[in-house]
This record gives structure tokens, sequence and C-alpha cells, in this order.
């Protein structure tokens, strides 16, 4: 299992749109991806339950990845993280 | 014998078709069901919502094809949602524990909704009524309530609410209108068929319920009324109204390329007032030139709490990127006691409309002012944006809202935010103190634009919703004339732009007379805008100018009315 900690840089926070690259991420992985936010957590497959745990911007966040290819994976996340889920115009 | 039934405009036009019933309760399907043991229970829901999922992704494609992509989206949405673990689960979780698939569908569908309601995010709380929908989808089919065929005959759907959905289903030449208890002008149903132009009437309340499934209706959505079977006659009339609608319709599209200038060239700038930000992308094929009102009020309502910062600049964004260069004028909130907000927190007033409203509270609330002067600063990135301050009475506010203004850009300076520093900031000249003191006012705002609404409402003294003395309401008055020329001089003398955004703008002999003041910008509901550009490019300057002079000194509305509908 790889446990990783995160910061939210998009503007409006973990919301739609970073929610549902999370979502389609999650197909083309074996891993489960689960993220802690809050004393909540959200399977990535969820568009709802990650828009639910609320984060923010700012905000940090725990993800646990775990499967075959969970290391693949903690990188792909990582820098999804990064680039603001591929939206720079929320950076 | 036709049955009249009045209900509000939503989308104009007007259309014949067969009732057809939607969002029906489902209770007597409910009390027919036979449910089967919880494994079949599960399995019959399993193939629901692949069957259910698959007709979505079907007509979404279907929809791309039309190039109608507003629906499309909404309809892409519901097949997320039906792909996530969180509703599925939920239904399947209710349904083993009920052992009855479409009860646990709608229980399941009921509380999701509830948890995206309760979001503090605009799209998820959304999609809340998507939810909802799709939940209603799967049970009608769990139930085998039929879905409404459809046959040669174009159909008028007709329900309290009508799902967004099954209004995206129905094709174009199969659809003649749609019909609505509730009220509500902004809900997606009302979006998907705006985008569309599918004449719809709204506001019916329970009189939904008296109109039979498979009725012939005619639907005038102009004044917003039903005709329940109705005569040959009236068909007949209505025929005629349809043909020169359609007449109409074409000799002014022809006009939309066209600029508003008179015979000799000189020019005016016709705009749009708005009310949501897709409205300013929905006027240009009325060939409008930018926004003169964004009425940003509707942003505030049916919410429970303040707008924030990030939200109004997304919707202030759309309209300017819509206005493509062209100026887009917005509103700070115009909201007072007649219109009451939770979190605004007024004491009943008995006269609201002098009472506590609009700049009167945005000055002394910062925690509303900022994030929307704010919301603005940033849009106006994205194109050419403009405030403009409602019920305005003295220099005093203007100053207060510059102040405003400054630290607004402080603020945004300090948090790194990009915006603009060359947003203009006008005032609504609607009152009669305004109007008399834009000599002084000139000096400390960018432009003017006269709200006629309430200038002549409180010019007059004349309530405007009151049927009893609704012919003293006149924008002709000479009263009003004198402070509307006073106010468009007074901008001319300073070198600032004047405008109009009131209903007055939207009269085609009005403009001609206005053009003549001096105005430089009339803005107005789009439709409205092909006539007024109709009839000057009709005129000269030169006439426009006899005639003003002739108007400035006759004694009577009435006088002047006559004059200029006999003249030109």
């Amino acid at each position: 299992m790889q446990e990783l900690n995160l910061k939210v840089l998009n503007k409006p926070g973990l919301h739609a749109r970073p929610a549902k690259e999370l979502v389609k991420f999650n197909k083309g992985i074996e891993s489960d991806v689960v993220i802690k936010f809050n004393g909540k957590s959200a399977n990535i497959k969820s568009m709802m339950a990650v828009m639910g745990l609320g984060a923010k911007q700012d905000a940090e966040v725990t993800v646990t990845i775990e499967g075959p290819d969970e290391a693949d994976v903690a990188k792909a996340v990582t820098e999804m993280f990064a680039n603001g889920f591929g939206f720079p115009d929320e950076l | 014998m036709s049955e009249k039934i009045q209900g509000n405009i939503a989308i104009p036009g007007i259309a014949v078709g067969k009732i057809m019933k939607v969002g029906q309760s489902l209770d007597g399907y409910m009390a027919a069901y036979t449910p089967g043991s919880a494994e079949e229970e599960l399995s019959k829901l399993e193939e629901a919502i692949d069957t259910i999922s698959a007709a979505i992704d079907e007509s979404v494609e279907a929809m791309r094809e039309a190039g109608q992509d507003e629906q499309a989206e909404i309809m892409e949405a519901h097949s997320f949602l039906l792909m996530d673990p969180m509703l599925t689960d939920g239904m399947n979780d209710k349904t083993r524990e009920m052992a009855h698939a479409p009860k646990g569908v709608l229980e399941a569908a009921q509380e999701c909704a509830e948890m995206l309601a309760g979001m503090d995010d605009e799209y998820m709380r959304e999609r809340s009524a998507d939810v909802k929908d799709i939940g209603r989808r799967i049970a009608r089919y769990l139930l085998g309530v039929k879905e409404p065929e459809i046959g040669e005959e174009p159909v008028v759907l007709c329900g309290f609410e009508v799902e967004p959905s099954a209004i995206a289903n129905i094709p174009d030449d199969k659809i003649a209108g749609v019909i609505m208890g509730q009220g509500s002008t902004t809900c997606h149903a009302v979006i998907i068929a705006k985008s569309r132009a599918i004449t719809t009437v709204v506001g019916l309340e329970n009189r939904v319920e008296d109109i039979p499934e498979g009725a012939k209706v005619l639907l005038d959505g102009n004044e917003g009324i039903v005709l329940v079977n109705p005569s040959e006659e009236e068909l007949a009339s209505y025929d005629k109204k349809i043909k020169a609608q359609q007449e109409e319709q074409k000799r002014l599209e022809a006009l939309r390329d066209l600029p508003a200038e008179t015979t000799d060239g000189v020019r005016v700038q016709l705009a749009a007032n708005i009310g949501l930000p897709e409205d300013a992308e929905a006027a240009a094929k009325y060939g409008n030139k930018g926004v003169g009102l964004f009425r940003s009020e509707f942003l505030f309502m049916g919410r429970e709490n303040i707008p924030d910062e990030d939200l109004q600049f997304e919707a202030y964004k759309r309209a300017i990127v819509a206005c493509h260069g062209e100026t887009c004028v917005i509103r700070t909130m115009d909201i007072g006691g007649d219109k009451p907000l939770a979190y605004l927190e007024i004491p009943h007033e008995d006269n609201p409309f002098l009472g506590y409203r609009a700049i009167r509270i945005s000055l002394e609330r910062p925690d509303l002012f900022m994030p929307q002067l704010k919301g603005i600063l940033r849009a106006g990135v994205y194109g050419k944006a403009a405030i403009m301050a409602p019920m305005v009475i003295s220099v005093d506010e203007v100053k207060g809202i510059r102040a405003a203004m400054e630290k607004a850009m402080a603020e945004l300076e300090a948090e790194g935010k990009e915006f603009s520093r060359d947003v203009e900031l006008g005032i609504m000249v609607e009152t009669p103190a305004a109007a008399v003191m834009t000599p002084v006012l000139a000096k400390y705002v960018d432009f003017f634009s006269i709200g006629t609404n309430d200038l002549v409402q409180y010019t007059l003294a004349v309530d405007r919703v009151n049927p009893q003395i609704s012919k003293l309401y006149d924008h002709f008055n000479p009263a009003v004339l004198q402070l509307i020329y006073r106010t468009i001089k007074s901008g001319v003398e300073n070198g600032k732009w004047v405008g109009m955004c009131g209903e007055m703008a939207s009269d085609p002999y009005a403009a001609v007379i206005l053009m003549a003041m001096g105005i430089t910008e009339l803005s107005m509901s789009a439709p409205s805008i092909p006539r007024v550009k109709e009839k000057i490019r009709s005129i000269s300057m030169d006439e426009a100018k006899a005639h003003l002079e002739k108007v400035m000194a006759m004694e009577t509305g009435a006088e002047i009315r006559e004059y200029l509908h006999s003249k030109i």
C-alpha cells in the first residue's frame, strides 16, 4: 500500500471537473485509490463521494493506493494533483 | 368548448399539439407491483440500470450529432451519475434491504439527491434534480410504466414538474410545447426548452391536473395562455397569428447582421438585458451588441447563503465572454424587502420600494458587496465589463462605491488574483434625485444608464403594478422626458456615455426620440432588438431631431404618443 499526502491546488477545490478526471483515471488502473480528508474517505471511482469530501483549495488530503500497479498509480496521482488535474486555468 | 387557463410566460411562441402527461404519480403502479425475492429484485435492478444507461448514452450521441450541445451536456451528466457507485451501490443496498426494486431505487435516489442538495458546490446542487429524474426513470421502467409513445402529431408535455430528460428525449419535430405547474423559469427543463426554442408556459399550479391526457391544446407562449380543446375558429385565428409571426420573424431576422443606424449613418448600440449568463449566448440570434443590463440578483435568489466570489466570477465571465468584446454591464444586487432573502435579514417593511434595498444594502454589507465586486473585476479580464449601481440618489453613494472598488482591487492584488483595472463604473439613473443631480454625478461616474421602469414610477408616484392607476404610468409623460433629456445632456457635456435599460428602450418610437437626445446605447430584452432596429433604420437624424423639438414642446404624454405614432 502506498500513502501520499497531497495538497489540492485548484482554486475551486476538488469540485466536479477534477472529480470527473479521477473517475476517468480510475477506469484505466487496477489499484483502489481512496482519498481521505476531514474524517471522511472517498473511493475515486465515485464522483459524488469525492465531491462530498468538501476539499477546498489548499486542503491537505491523504491518498491511499492499494493494488498491483500502485507504484505507477502513485506517481500519476501525484502528477494530477500537481497540475490541477489538467486544468491550468484553475491554478 | 375550449377552456382557457392563464399561466406565466416562459418561452414565447405559438404552438398546437396533443397533451402528453409526464411526471405523474407512481403510487398506483407501486400498489400493483408484486416484488419477488431480494435476489430477483436485484437482478431486475441490474437489468434496468443497464437498459436506461444504454438509452441515455444513445440519446447523448444523437444530440451531439444534431449539434444540441447544451442538452447533450445535461444528459451526459445523467449518464455519469448513473455510473457512480455511490448512487448504484445505494440502489442495490436499498433494494436488498426492502426486497422491492422500485422502492429501493426511489429511496436511494432521494437520499443521494438530499446529500447533493446540501453540498457547498453549485454544480452538485444542480445535479440533485438530475438524480431524482434518474431514479424516477429507472422506477418507471421497473414498474412497467409505458414510456409515452410519440405518434405523428407533435406533443405538448404537461406536468407539475417536467423532467429535463422527458424534453431531451423527444426530437424537434415531435415536440410542440411544454406546460408546467411550477413557476420557475430557470429550472433545467426550461433551460433545455429555451435552448431549442420550444414554446413553454409555466406557473399553472394544480390546474395542470385538469388538462386531460391526449387533449388538443393551443399554447400561446406570448401571453402565457393554454387553450384546451380549442375551437376551429380559435385555431384559425391563431393560424393567422402564426403565419404573421413567421413572416415578421423572417423580415426581422434579415436585420440581424445589419447595423442599428439612421439613414444618414448615426449609430446606436442595441444591447440585451439578461438575467442569467446563458441569456447572453441566446441573445446572439437577435443581433445584440453586448449586454446593457445583467440583473445579477438572479445569482442571489433561490439560495440559502451569499453566492461566493468564485461562483459569481464564473457567471460574470460566461456573460462577458458571450459579449465578444462589446461591453457587458453588470448591475450590482438589486434586492429589497419585496423579495426577501433569508441571508439578507431585512425586517418587514411597509414600503420596500422606498426602503432598505439595492445599493443601500450593498454599501452597508461588505460581506455581500466585496465578493460581487471582486467577482466582476476578475471576470473583467475576459472582455469589457462595467459595474452599474442601482437606486443611487447621491454623490456620497458613488464615492462609497468607488472606495469599495478600490478596496476590492487591493484585496485581489494582495491575493495575487488576476483582475482588470479597466472596469467602468456607472449608475442606474432611476430616481428623480439622481436624474436632477446628473450634472454633478457625471464627474464621478463613467456612464449613466437610465432605468425607466423605476424612474417613471418614482417621478410620477405611480405604483407600476397597481392596475387601477396603470393608465397614469407613461414613459412619454413630459416630466419623465425632461428628466431623461437632462440626464443625457449631462452625460454628453461631460464626455460620459449614456444608455437606457428600462422598458422604454424597447419602444421603437421612443428609441428615435432618445437617439435625437444623444443616447448611444439602448438595452432591452433581446427579442425586442430587431423591431427597434427596423425603426431606427427607417429615419434620418435630421428628421428625428425635428420630431424631438416638437415633442419637447408638447404638454401631455398622450399628445406625444399620438404624434409619434402618426408621424414616424
